[in-house]
């Protein structure tokens, strides 16, 4: 009996192993790789940053589906705004994303009722007001996050923009001081301004086309007619638009080049993003020539996250990228597909506390992303840097380095803490692994210092004795041959 | 052989550094250069170059260790060097050289020597600079390879009696020789192929009826 009491306990034990085990192989079990880019721009898979958590659409919140909804917003307390654009309706959703909160699908403007006609874009601004960029109606309509009528700005005026432009505004979003910012279809020259009276300002943040020297050298020598016949070098255009706590405008735009997909504007309309150690803001950096998704990525949207941390996403691959403020890639995940936690249309991109929600247009559905163990730390360490706490952050470098030796930035941050602590020797070691070049020097000078110092005494000892043991040679041979001389000589 | 372990001969390419126009004509018309030690020389080059790419200190350099594969270095320098000695034969035979094959083999490798030198010491001494004393490397390098410039020129000028605008325009049109030496040899690699693959199939389609 007690036999058998006891073989069966080995088979539950072995039935509990492979049971965990299994747990294990399934959590690696993500329909996308997370990756990062190395020094020498290989790609190097990593632990994943962020692992699907469930969807929402608009039949599991309770109403019908969403019909190609294009873009979402997190208001400042935690509800989420989702732009139904071919329902012509704005869905509001509580903060986990389960509950029907109201949905608003039309407004009483001063007594008569009003709807929208495609509605492209939802904003909700620091001061609570709901902002709408009603894109066939060509308006901006500003509501109270209830629904009830505020103002409308819309025919913008002014002498720079051409004659008969139509107002088509896509995308909106609105800084601390209401001024509001909008993305407006074939508005090439940048974002539209519009101060809080809904004056129209100007154009901002343009982007400079870039014509070679060789494009430059055909256009000489091409005629009049042939000229018109070539392309128009028109500016790309933004696609999507956010705004960080500073009112810096986070903008994202289509660069062919796949250098610089993102822009940080400042209130004067200058860009003045970081960027990394390669210069590059592009998304991926090995991209196909040829085939279906040959290319560099295309951001459609971006997303400030807070502590100078943005997220990408690219609709070409389904791809989440994400940067810190000093323009280093943190990590990449996401990918197109039909499995739980990949897209088809990604449109839309938000942070809500700890997760990621991307909005997908073709399936209507938003789709939650929540951060691992392994993305935490990587965002506490980076945010803890962006604090100036580089100490506090070197306990979150060493767990990040625990589940991924071979992360650059982890390493670079245990280099530079081991240098402010005077450990020169450990430093160097950490940051040749990190490849910063910059501060292996530094910490390479202090080191050298250090072996010079403690070697320059013995050194000068070790001199000074072959000196004078020289001397005495010397003088002993001369001493030798003067009395071989004198022998001689007597 | 024996030429290779004479100490003369070796001592002779060092000679040719510091007195690269005297030593050239000595070369030329009172056979003291060899070239079994310029191509020793060749091979310690291409050695040096691979070293210094893959073991220079990562302050200075800029490339991945995997990136670098010596072996392919040796073939491609000892290629180019072949390219060279060949083109610059073919042009100077008909623009009235007076080097032969062996002259012109003997000249360029011996030109190589301040280039292994200066190599070797720029790895040594990059593993002692800072970015800031950078510099220092590159101009180690710099002055190598600028040494190893002029007295190739010098090299190419002595032996065959040439005045310094004729050695540039023949220099000139080796490189251009060397790529229609390339061309050709591609092309006849190509049609070898071909040749070779039509022969293969008429192999192969008797395999499978018979």
């Amino acid at each position: 009996m007690k036999k058998i009491k006891r073989f069966a306990a080995l088979l539950m034990a072995a039935a509990v192993m492979t049971l965990g085990v299994g747990e294990c192989v399934h959590a690696e079990e993500l329909p996308y790789d997370t990756y990062t880019y190395t020094y020498w721009e290989d790609i190097a898979i990593t632990p994943a940053a962020y692992v699907p958590n469930g969807s929402a659409s608009g039949l599991s919140v309770g109403t019908t589906d969403f019909a190609e909804p294009q873009d979402l917003c997190v208001a400042p307390d935690g509800l989420v705004y989702v732009a139904d654009t071919k329902n012509n309706r704005i869905v509001v959703l509580g903060a986990d994303m389960t509950t029907l909160v109201r949905v608003i699908d039309g407004f009483d403007r001063d007594g008569s009722a009003d709807t929208f006609n495609a509605p492209y874009g939802v904003c909700v601004s620091e001061n609570n007001q709901l902002y709408v960029a009603d894109s066939n109606n060509k308006r901006i309509v500003v509501l109270t996050p209830q629904g009830e009528f505020l103002k409308i700005i819309d025919n913008p005026q002014s002498e720079i923009l051409e004659e008969g432009f139509d107002f088509v505004p896509l995308k909106v979003t609105v800084d601390y001081a209401d001024r509001v910012y909008v993305i407006a279809k074939n508005a090439f020259e940048g974002i539209l301004v519009f101060e809080s009276t809904g004056d129209f300002t100007g154009y901002f943040g343009t982007i400079d086309v870039k014509i070679t020297l060789w494009e430059k050298f055909w256009r000489r020598l091409a005629s009049k007619e042939e000229r018109s016949k070539q392309l128009l070098f028109i500016p790309t255009e933004f696609t999507g638009i956010d705004i960080d706590s500073d009112g810096f405008v986070y903008a994202s735009n289509i660069d062919s080049e796949g250098v610089q997909g993102v822009r940080r504007l400042n209130p004067r309309g200058e860009d003045v993003i970081q960027k990394g150690e390669n210069e590059n803001l592009g998304g991926d950096l090995i991209v196909g020539m040829y085939g279906t998704y040959a290319g560099p990525s295309e951001f459609t949207d971006v997303v400030y996250r807070g502590r100078g941390i943005y997220s990408l996403l690219d609709r070409k691959r389904g791809r989440i990228f994400t940067y810190d403020k000093e323009g280093n890639l943190l990590y990449i995940f996401g990918g197109l597909g039909s499995q739980e936690g990949t897209f088809n249309t990604p449109v839309a991109i938000e942070a809500v506390g700890d997760m990621i929600i991307v909005l997908d247009a073709y399936s209507g559905t938003i789709l939650k992303f929540s951060e691992t163990e392994y993305g935490a730390l990587i965002n506490d360490a980076v945010g803890l840097r962006y604090d100036g706490d580089e100490t506090e952050a070197i306990a979150k470098w060493q767990g990040v380095l625990k589940l991924n030796e071979n992360n650059e930035l982890a390493n670079s941050g245990i280099g530079k803490a081991y240098l402010t602590a005077g450990d020169n020797k450990t430093a160097m070691k950490y940051l040749k692994l990190a490849m910063n070049r910059k501060y292996y020097s530094i910490a390479w000078r202090r080191y050298r210092n250090e072996l010079m110092a403690k070697s320059i005494g013995p050194a000068f000892t070790v001199i000074g004795i072959v000196i004078i043991l020289a001397l005495l040679y010397k003088k002993i041979i001369k001493n030798k041959l003067a009395k071989r001389k004198g022998g001689l000589a007597g | 052989m024996n030429e290779l372990f004479s100490k003369e001969k070796w001592k002779y390419a060092f000679y040719t550094v510091s007195h690269p126009m005297d030593a050239y004509y000595e070369i030329r018309h009172r056979g003291r250069g060899s070239v079994p030690v310029a191509i020793v020389l060749v091979v310690l080059f291409s050695l040096s170059f691979s070293i210094n790419r893959i073991s220079a200190s990562f302050i200075v350099n800029d490339l991945s260790p995997l990136a670098v594969n010596a072996l392919t270095e040796l073939f491609s320098v000892l290629l180019m060097y072949l390219l060279f000695c060949v083109g610059n034969w073919s042009i100077t035979c008909l623009m009235e050289g007076e080097g032969r094959l062996k002259d012109i083999a003997i000249a360029a490798g011996y030109a190589l020597t301040p280039m292994i030198v200066c190599f070797n010491v720029g790895t040594l001494f990059s593993q002692y600079v800072t970015l800031d004393e950078g510099g220092f490397y590159y101009m180690i390098i710099a002055f190598g390879v600028a040494y190893s410039l002029v007295m190739a020129l010098m090299g190419i000028m002595q032996v065959h009696n040439y005045t310094l605008g004729k050695t540039l325009v023949t220099i000139f049109l080796t490189f251009i020789a060397m790529l229609i030496i390339i061309f050709v040899v591609l092309l006849f690699v190509d049609l070898i192929t071909q040749v070779y693959s039509f022969f293969y199939s008429i192999y192969q389609e008797l395999i499978f009826r018979i």
